[in-house]
This record gives structure tokens, sequence and C-alpha cells, in this order.
């Protein structure tokens, strides 16, 4: 009986130990992906960001402000 | 049993040997992902760093019409997620030339993109978009892009390789969801495009565009060209070319507007040419500066040379600056044939003309000087006042920007400085003075304070007086000729008007043409009438716009000495 449990928590703990290892394994592959996620999303943050900047530029340039002061 | 295991072998064999390739192939289709990197197009800022050119990245919504088998149903339900109208869209899938791709909506934002890719046949890609700001400001100079972010025109055009970059692609190994999982291999490295700082300026050429649109429209010209430069440097502040573009609507333009008039169009100057004929001459001692010259009252005739006659009225006996002042043909031919075909020739190659100025812009004219050699005797006295020769626009200013500036030489240029992604300068245009001489300092500063002063104060361009700075300056209008040969067209003229100021130590070079007034309104056609006012609009505002950023530009009121304006310092970025 004593044995039987002591089989049975060493393959439990085997199993475990395996399934971490894989887990482990593929890591560097998850922090890849998330590594290019924020890459994509910084991206994003920044053609977002200079989007507004040139939506400034067009209404503030010369010639945009002499069209409203002209009307 | 031998039987299956020599199947099996046999079977083993042709998946190895003669199916081996196309499985690789597939696996590594299934297993990469390739993710090509488009490199963004560099900004193009005037001088003051505003943006005249940039890029930026927007989720352009497309359809595959091979895919769509139904374009009707596939637009309504596209419609309302795009906010477009259903016949719009399909028009486009139908219409499009490429069975795989059809652009929808250009900047369409996260939701409609997230809702659009859901319907079958639809799909959604990141794009570089080229943007102008500042519209058909300083089209000409700027320039436009293609579809495919390729330069067509302007500055656009001319540094086409500089601005685009180099693109990479990345070929990464990917999971069953084509989430990327490693990076297998780089090709290329991504390098975005270089930015291009201009000698524009945005507040200047504004000045001179209004004003001169607001001429050509009153005197509804055919077309206007106005250039705006400093005459030390030959740094150009501004150029304007009517009519201009939109460059944000490029494909929809007439093309008779997307042609840079200030260095395209080549014309027969006219009286405007006559101080360069008079600096050549007093340069080369051909008259001698206060020397008088009799010019027949109004009618000289000769062998050789035909006919000449004035425009308005006849003189006497003229002194070389009254000969400018009240622009006497007479005086110039004169003039001419003292110097002489070959002196002449050479000094109007040495001022520029018969070739291009170099300013960074495509399709620039030479002119039209013939070799001395082919001229005959009508040519050495018809020259001198502007008829036989053809000039440009940038040419002009190039030439008088040399006299302005004590007769150094200059080449006029657009482009200042070009810097890389973190705004680091990689080429920055010297700005040590100019070298060499053309004319004598003290016969370029004669001509300015004397006669070319005169030509305003009391001469035919008193239509260009300042009142807080003393200008100088030389009108012309010439007469068109006919393109099919033989003389001139009737009432077809060129009013052209070239100013500086201060004379005292001049900052500001401004040149205007305008082609074909309409002569019927009656309101004139002359440079003196047409031209003469846009100039010194042009010259007022951009002097009052360079005294406030650089107040020690002291306006003429007695008070102080003259000091010259901004010093030449690295530009700041």
């Amino acid at each position: 009986m004593r044995s039987a449990f002591c089989l049975g928590f060493v393959v439990f703990y085997l199993t475990a130990i395996l399934i971490f290892a894989v887990y482990l394994r593929g890591a560097n592959k998850r922090m890849f992906y998330m590594l290019c996620t924020y890459k994509a999303e910084q991206s994003q943050l920044k053609q977002e960001l200079w989007q507004k900047q040139l939506q400034l530029e067009s209404l503030i340039n010369p010639a945009a402000i002499s069209q409203r002061l002209d009307h | 049993m031998i039987a299956a295991f020599l199947a099996l072998t046999g079977r083993c064999f042709y998946l190895q040997y003669f199916k081996g390739d196309y499985y690789y192939s597939r696996c590594i289709n299934q297993q990469q992902s390739c993710n090509p990197q488009r490199p963004r197009r560099g900004v193009i800022l005037d001088c003051r760093g505003r943006v005249l050119a940039a890029s930026n990245r927007v989720a352009v919504v497309f359809a595959e019409p091979r895919l769509i088998k139904d374009p009707k149903s596939t637009s309504n339900r596209l419609a309302p997620v795009l906010d477009m109208g259903a016949h719009e869209i399909c028009k486009l899938i139908l219409e499009s030339r490429n069975p795989g791709y059809a652009k929808i909506k250009a900047g369409a934002d996260a939701p409609q993109c997230s809702a659009a890719g859901r319907i079958y046949g639809i799909g959604v890609q990141y794009d570089w978009l080229r943007h102008y700001p500042m519209g058909r400001l300083a089209s000409h100079a700027v320039g436009f892009t293609s579809t495919d972010n390729r330069g067509l025109g302007g500055i656009e055009f001319k540094y086409d390789k500089e601005l685009t970059g180099s693109a990479a692609e990345n070929i990464f190994f990917a999971d069953v969801h084509r989430r990327p999982i490693c990076l297998k291999e780089r090709n290329g490295a991504l390098v975005d495009g270089r930015g291009i700082i201009l000698t524009l300026d945005a507040a200047i050429q504004q000045f001179a565009r209004a004003e001169l649109a607001k001429q050509r429209e009153s005197y509804q010209a055919e077309s206007a060209a106005a250039i705006v430069a400093e005459p030390k440097t030959g740094a150009i502040l501004a150029m304007v070319s009517l009519p201009d573009f939109d460059p944000n609507d490029a494909g929809s333009v007439d093309a008779n507007s997307l042609r840079n008039r200030a260095i395209t169009d080549q014309f027969e100057p006219g009286s405007i040419i006559k101080p360069v004929t008079v600096a050549i001459a007093v340069d080369s001692a051909a008259v001698g500066r206060y020397e008088t010259i009799f010019c027949e009252n109004g009618n000289y005739v000769g062998h050789g040379f035909g006919r000449i006659g004035e425009y308005r009225r006849g003189f006497g006996d003229l002194t070389i600056s009254q000969i400018l002042i009240e622009s006497s043909n007479i005086g110039m031919a004169k003039i001419g044939q003292r110097l002489g075909k070959e002196r002449l020739y050479e000094g109007l190659k040495l001022f520029g003309f018969g070739s291009q100025t170099g300013i960074e812009l495509p399709g620039e004219a030479e002119g039209l000087l013939r070799p001395a050699q082919n001229w005959t005797g009508y040519s050495v006295t018809r020259i001198p006042f502007g008829q036989e020769i053809s000039v440009t626009a940038i040419q002009l200013v190039q030439a008088f920007c040399i006299i302005a500036n004590g007769g150094h030489l200059i080449r006029p240029h657009l482009v200042r400085a070009m810097v890389d992604d973190n705004g680091a300068v990689i080429k920055l245009r010297p700005t040590t003075p100019p070298i060499g001489y053309i004319i004598k300092p003290e016969v370029a500063k004669w001509l300015v304070s004397d006669p070319l002063v005169g030509v305003i104060n009391e001469g035919t361009g008193t239509r260009a007086k300042l009142e807080k700075w003393q200008a100088f300056g030389k009108t012309g209008t010439a007469q068109i000729a006919r393109a099919e040969g033989g003389g001139y067209e009737e009432n077809a003229y060129i009013a052209s008007f070239v100013a500086g100021a201060p004379a005292e130590d001049p900052q500001v070079i401004v040149l205007v043409t305008i082609r074909r007034p309409n002569v019927k309104l009656g309101k004139g056609y002359t440079g003196g009438m047409v031209a003469a006012p846009v100039a010194a609009a042009i010259l007022e505002k951009t002097l009052n716009y360079l005294q406030t950023r650089q107040p020690r530009l002291t306006p003429r009121d007695g008070r102080s000495e003259f000091l010259p304006l901004r010093a030449q310092s690295s530009p700041s970025f």
C-alpha cells in the first residue's frame, strides 16, 4: 500500500516536471511573440502620434492660417 | 510479410526520392512566415522645420475582385462598415484592373478594419501614405509621389533614392496560428529614408503665392512665376509657379499645371536683361559709368542691323544710368556695338545664360544663347535689350543675385541639408561666403545704388517703391515670339520685374514674371504696371517677416547705421 502510494507520487512528480520542462522549453518562443506584439503596438502608437502631428501641421501652416484669415 | 516490407520500402523510397522536395517546400511554407518591411519615406521640411511632405502608415481596406462572386452583396455589407456608398464600393471592385487588389479605403480606423476583415474577399493591409500638409503651397518645388511611393516631380523625384531608404525582409518560424515564434533570418537592413531640409521658407512662399495668384487672376494671365532668393548665398526662399496643383491629389491634375515654369519655361527677357549688359560693358571698360551716349532721338538705322526704335519716346543724350532708368533700346544697342559680340557673349555666359544653373529640380531648361560666331549685326544690337536670347526665370535670378551681392558667383539652390532618421545631419550645404567675381564689386555696387535705384525712384518701376526700405530693380516687357516663327504675336507679352532691397546691403531678390496678361482689359501689360506691384508686395512682406525674425535689419529712417541681416550659421533642427 505504501509502496503503491510512493510509486504514484513519483510518477505524478515526474510527469509534472516533464510538463513543466516542455512549458519552459516554449518560453523563448512565447517571449519572442510577445516582443513582436509589443513592438507592433509601439509602432502603431508612434504612427498615431505622427498622424496627430501631421494634422496639427496642416492646421498651423502659413497657407492654412492665411486661408482662415481671408475667410 | 516480405511483400509487405518490400511495399513499405518502395513507398518510403518514392516519398523520399520523388516527392521529397514537394513535401519539404510544403513544410517550409507551413513553418515559416515572411514579413516584408517597407521603409518609411523621408520627410521634406522647409528651412524653419515646417513639414512640407511626410509619410505615415495607414490601414488600407482592399478587395480581391477574383474572390468576390457577388460584388453588390459584398458592397452592401461593406458600405455601413466603412461609411461609404455601396455604389462607390461596387464601382471600385468592378473597375479594378488588378484582379487581386482593389483599394477601397485608405486610413480606415481599427474598428472598421476589424469589421471589414471579416467579410469574405476583403482584406486589410498597412501601407505608407504620403501627406502634404501645406497642399499646393510649394507643390512644384516639393513635387509629388505615385501610389507606390515613387517620386514623380520636384524634390521627391530628384532625391527619390535618398528619400526611399532600403527595404528588408524578416523570415520567421510560425506556429499553427501563424504567430511568429522565432526569427530565422533577416534579408537586408531596414533603413528609413533620409530627410531633406530645403532653403524654402513656407511663410515667404505663402506671401509670394498669394500676391502672384491675386495679380494673375486680376489680369487674367495665362501663367505666372515668382522666385525669392538670398543674393549672398543663392538660397531660394520661395518658388511659385502658377497654375499649380495639390500634390495630395496629383493623379487627377491637368499636365499643364505640373510644369514648374520658374525653371522650364524659357522666354525672351526684354528690358529686364539690360542691367546685365551694362554690368558687362562697364566692367570691361567698353563704356564709362558716367559716359553719355546719343540715343538718336528714337530712330536708329544702320547697315547690318536694320532699324531700332524706342518703346515710348525718343531720347537725345543719355548717361548710362539714364539709359537704364528710361530703358532706352537704342542706348543699349550702342552699348552692345561697343562691347562687340565676343565680349558680350562671354559676359552673358559668365552670368549663367545659355546653361543650366544646376538647381536641384528636374526639367530645368538651358535657355538659348547662340554662339558668338553665329551672331549677326542684328544680334549684337538686339541681345543687349533682351531679344534673340531666351532665358529662364531662375537664370535671371542668378544674374541679379550676382549683381546684388557685389559681383560674387553664386549658384541658386533649394536644398539646405540632409538628415537621417534620428535628425542627425548627414550633409549640410556650407554657408561660407562665395569666392570669385564675375564683375568687380565697385561696378556691382554702382549698378545697384545708382541706375537700378533710379529705375524705382524715377524710372519705369515707380510702382515698386517701398516705404521702409530703398529698393532697386528693373522692369521688362517682352513680346512673345510666334510658335511657327517669323515675328511676334499680336498683343502677347511677358511682363517681368526684378527687385531687391535694401539697396545699401541687399538681402532679398524677387523676380516676378506674368505671361500674357489680358491686354483687352485696358489695365496695362508692361512690367512696370503688372509685375512691379507684385514684386513690391512680396519684397515688403518678406523684409518685414525677416525683420521680425532678425531685429537687426534696420529700415531707412536715418536713426541708425544699417546692419547686415542674419549671420550665416548652421541651421538648428
